[in-house]
């Protein structure tokens, strides 16, 4: 039997070969060549993906969320892994809000991808279905798309810059995205791997806007209203609180119904509203004192180069500067000007903020015209007595009014009252920021003492004096111009007004453009009006009532001396011209009326309210309609949503 | 030399290849866990389906070592021919109309036999049958394989037929394995060189026209051919296969960490589980692997060297070839050494039928030694 031996030798030796093949060939494949395939094996199975970052929250200052960013998602479908089809089609579609044959379509396809995004609810009750794969992403949303639009912005997106707040405060907001390396496996799904995350996102900062929510609703319908009304072609309202530059509202609307950020970007001429800085530059001056007057030139004066009018007839030939201002007029303002050196006008102006950008947080902003004193003509210096050659923005006008408010001190505007990182600790909160002493405070009491008077009975503003605090504001009727001078009929209205008089809260510009009835007496005072009322008769926290309520003890009333033949016009304080009657009053009626416009027909009516059924439109109240109720009773209120009507 | 079926002594070699067949028993039940768990899971069963489905395979092919390693192998020769007619009818069962239960269609192929739960692959036994019934039949010519009549040809009236049955199952690695071992089990016995040549010229035909009639044989023999060109469907597992051995580099990526078996490796836990064996546990690991086989081949043909008769060198032959071939060629597969072929790695890789037959095989070899020794005695 040596056969068999050779034989099995033989196939030993086989064996043998055939396992030192192996062996070398795993050599060659695992030592040799192994960094090729391990290079190989990473690349095709990992990959790295960035987690994108939560957005930052824009809040109002009272903690409304105006814009938030919310978690939705994509939709993928992969056919062929679905269990049940038919019932799978169907949620699908209910819960997407999709057609029979687009989910038909979807499921012949190997792979069908349903861009959304959709919200948590609606893809909820598909997260247990095999062959559904949702794709998280963040969305922005406003619970109102087109409240304070142009300020809010939108961020940047696929083909659209960004623009507004969201603009300006973009690398805040946006936060820092994360990055993770995943596994994807053969059929590119994609394994969560923790331990192999690089680097977490950081949510965005959160930013409170100074804007009050309340406000800012009150000022964008009062203005839409106004526009409409008074078929002007535009117009913008600022409201600003004095004592720290936070600006309340913005708003700005054109007679289409769009709404540019007008209010930081477009110019015009001031007109009368900006004749208290050429008083303020007289009293700082002291190039004046209160019984010097000036020859009224019965209403109409001839200048060289052009003709003064006044329009508002004044029962008295020698005007004091309270007067000129009360009364706005023009030929009294230019004659009391014309004692100031130009430098010293310009200055004032200057030192107002006019000319120079305010630094509000917006990503466009003009810095208005204020030429420099040797660039004037030989008419500058009077028609910027007057409010004409000087552009100016709304926000400028407003800051400069908010400096008489502030006891003589401009400050730097802000939309930003606070920010706040995600983790809820607070990098910045905003204190006022002064940009300089304008005029001293008792200077700035004269001067508010002025604006006062001009809305009191008889005065240009009066329209907008209110029956129960005392509005201080100036009027400002400015004729528009165009390439070769002032546009026939066009004309801009503009009121301007610290509320309360004596210790103002807010500062409001109001300004229309070609408004229907062309002065402002009749168009943006009365506006001014509904506004505040509105303001007075909603819960907002902007307004320190307890500081209302105090009834501040009035300024002392400027002792006029009185001068043979002049009447001196005496300002009264509390302003008793408009004061409601004593006794009972009749409870207007307000069925039918929305929710606020019945609390601010009570409030005029000096009735307090109280909602009982809380909705938006009111059904009935007790007492009804013509039943009398003393001075400051209460009346309750029962509403209904609008739509249950 | 037919006495010796009761005692309990086993001897040195026998001791050896239990325990390297025990070695390879338990670490396949881990690598089949590690391979399939998270298909298993993705298919919403237990993780660990695949390893206990597989350790009930373990523990029954135990059993049968025991059984096999007492039992006097003789039992084999006297049984063959039985053995050999079931087998033939079982290959038969998928060609008979009306059984589409027992012999269900799966992957296209239908190598199983589906007996209640239980799922067998019949060609694996028929092996081990054809492997016996080889040493039977090349015991009893003795001298005379030499002759082509009257030694060759008796030999290729069945197993030509066998192998030609499995072929059209269609399991073309299976019928070549089982040609294969019956090759080294004649040529062991004595037969002629010149034969297997003129075998081979006439198996030429037929092996060319299987390959280029079924589509997926010729796509992996091109690929095969050009494993340098670019990643096509029909390359993307071998080159799948290197990617995981290869990313293993020195000592593997760990345990359970290959992410090959991610959809990247089609049946990591079976036809390619040396290659997640690779990835995981790197060239030490893989080597380790090979020589643990190649110390049961040498143990194996060590108790072939010194069997007690003629018919046990044989079967121990044969049965080492089983074991060692398909574990050889299934290493080759992964290594892109050999075109690609459905073998599984013995006593490692998925599938109870092979797991069954290989432990069964080695307790037979530990019967054959035990007697080899006792007869030296």
């Amino acid at each position: 039997m040596a056969k068999p031996e050779v034989r099995l030798t033989a196939v030993g030796i086989a064996f043998a070969i055939g396992i030192a093949v192996l062996v070398i060939r795993a050599a060659q494949v695992q030592l040799v060549r192994g960094s090729h395939y391990a290079a190989l094996a990473d690349s095709q199975r990992t990959e790295t993906v960035v987690l994108p970052a939560r957005r930052g929250v824009l809040y109002d200052r009272n903690g409304v969320p105006l814009a938030t960013t919310q978690e939705s998602f994509h939709v993928g479908l992969a056919p062929n892994e679905l269990r049940n089809p038919a019932a799978a089609a169907r949620l699908i579609g209910s819960q997407l809000g999709l057609s029979e044959p687009e989910v038909q379509r979807a499921l012949r396809r190997r792979w069908a991808y349903f861009d959304g995004p959709f919200s948590s609810a609606q893809v909820h009750p598909l997260r247990r279905l095999r062959g559904v794969h949702l794709s998280p992403v963040f969305t922005r949303f406003y619970p109102d798309p087109d409240f304070a639009r142009s300020v809010l912005g939108r961020p940047p997106a696929a083909g659209r810059p960004a623009g507004g707040i969201e603009r300006v405060f973009d690398s805040l907001l946006a936060g820092t995205p994360g990055r993770a390396v995943v596994i994807r496996d053969g059929r590119g799904r994609v394994y969560e791997s923790p331990s192999r995350l690089s680097a977490f996102p950081v949510g965005g900062h959160d930013i409170q806007l100074t804007l009050d929510m309340s406000i800012q609703e009150i000022v964008e319908n009062a203005l839409a209203e106004a526009v409409d009304r008074f078929g002007a072609d535009g117009g913008d309202v600022v409201v600003l609180a004095p004592e720290s530059g936070e600006v309340l509202a913005v708003a700005s609307r054109r007679s289409d119904g769009s709404a540019p950020a007008s209010a930081f970007t477009t110019v015009f001429e001031p007109g009368s509203t900006a004749k208290i800085f050429a008083a303020a530059a007289l009293l700082v001056h002291d190039r004046v004192v209160a019984t010097d007057t000036v020859y009224g030139e019965g209403g109409r004066w001839e200048l060289p180069h052009r003709t003064l009018v006044d329009d508002h007839e004044l029962d008295v030939a020698w005007i004091t500067l309270d007067q000129a201002i009360r009364f706005s007029s023009n030929i009294a303002m230019v004659k009391f000007a014309s004692r100031l050196r130009p430098v010293e006008q310009f200055g004032m102006l200057r030192d107002m903020g006019f000319g120079s950008p305010t630094g509000i947080e917006y990503p466009a902003e003009s810095r208005g015209i204020l030429r420099r004193p040797r660039k004037w003509s030989g008419t500058t210096a009077a028609a910027l007595a007057i409010g004409y050659e000087i552009a100016v923005t709304p926000l400028q006008l407003a800051l400069a009014y908010a400096a008489i408010a502030n006891d003589g001190i401009l400050l730097r505007p802000t939309l930003v009252r606070e920010i706040r990182r995600a983790d809820g600790s607070v990098t910045y909160s905003h204190r006022p920021e002064p940009v300089r002493r304008v005029v001293t405070p008792e200077i700035a009491r004269r001067l508010r003492a002025m604006l006062r008077s001009a809305t009191a009975r008889g005065g240009t503003g009066a329209s907008a004096a209110l029956s129960t605090y005392e509005v201080a504001g100036k009027t400002g009727t400015a004729r528009v111009a165009g390439p070769g001078g002032y546009v026939p009929g066009s004309h801009i209205a503009v009121f301007a007004s610290l509320f309360p008089a004596d210790d103002p809260q807010l500062v409001m510009i109001v300004k229309l453009e070609n408004p229907r009835g062309t002065y402002a007496t009749l168009t943006a005072a009365p506006l001014t009006r509904a506004v505040l009322e509105q303001v007075l008769a909603a819960q907002t926290a902007a307004l320190d009532r307890s500081r209302l309520a105090r009834g501040i003890p009035p300024l002392p009333i400027p002792v006029v001396p009185v001068d043979a033949g002049t009447v001196p016009f005496v300002v009264a304080w509390p302003d008793t011209s408009a004061r409601p009657v004593r006794g009972p009053r009749l409870v207007p009626d307000i069925t039918g009326l929305n929710l606020r416009e019945a609390v601010r027909r009570l409030h005029k009516a000096g009735l307090n309210s109280r909602v009982e059924v809380v909705g938006d439109i009111v059904v009935r109240s007790r007492p009804v309609a013509g039943d009398s109720v003393e001075p400051g009773g209460m009346v309750t209120l029962f509403c209904a949503r609008a739509g249950s009507l | 030399m037919t006495t010796n079926a009761l005692s309990p002594m086993v001897n040195w070699q026998g001791r050896l290849l239990a325990i390297v067949t025990a070695a390879l028993a338990v670490f396949g039940v881990a690598a089949v866990y590690g391979a399939s768990s998270i298909l298993a899971v993705q298919n919403g069963a237990l993780g660990a389906s695949f390893a206990l489905r597989q350790l009930t395979g373990v523990v029954v092919g135990g059993l049968g070592l025991l059984v096999a390693a007492r039992v006097d192998y003789h039992v084999w020769r006297r049984s063959a021919w039985p053995l050999m007619l079931v087998s033939l009818a079982i290959l038969w069962l998928p060609f008979l109309p009306g059984l589409r239960g027992l012999v269900p269609e799966i992957n296209g192929a239908r190598r199983w036999l589906a007996i209640g739960p239980v799922r067998l692959q019949p060609s694996e036994f028929v092996k081990f049958v054809v492997v016996v019934w080889v040493a039977m039949l090349a015991t009893k010519k003795g001298e005379t394989v030499r002759e082509f009549r009257q030694g060759v040809l008796p030999f290729l009236v069945i197993v030509v037929p066998v192998c030609v049955l499995i072929l059209f199952q269609p399991n073309l690695s299976t019928a070549l394995l089982t040609a294969l071992v019956s090759g080294i089990v004649l040529f062991t016995a004595g037969a002629r060189i010149g034969h297997f040549l003129i075998l081979l010229v006439a198996a030429t035909p037929v092996l060319w026209h299987e390959l280029v009639n079924v589509q997926y044989r010729l796509s992996r023999m091109v690929t095969f051919l050009s494993s340098g060109a670019e990643v096509t469907e029909a390359n993307w597992q071998i080159q799948q296969s290197l990617i995981g051995i290869g990313a293993g580099r020195v000592v593997g990526v760990g345990f359970g960490e290959g992410l090959q078996k991610l959809g990247y490796l089609p049946l990591a836990y079976s036809d390619f589980i040396f290659s997640t064996i690779g990835e995981e546990w790197g060239f030490v690991g893989g080597t380790v692997i090979i020589l643990l086989f190649g110390l049961w081949i040498w143990v194996g043909l060590r108790i072939a060297r010194g069997a007690a008769d003629r018919f046990g060198m044989l079967l121990a032959v044969g049965l080492t070839a089983l074991v060692g071939v398909t574990a050889i060629l299934h290493v080759a597969v992964t290594l892109a050494l050999i075109p690609t072929t459905g073998l599984p790695l013995p006593f490692i890789s998925f599938g109870r039928s092979n797991l069954l037959v290989s432990i069964f095989s080695a307790g037979v070899l530990i019967s054959i030694g035990r007697a080899g020794a006792r007869a030296r005695r």
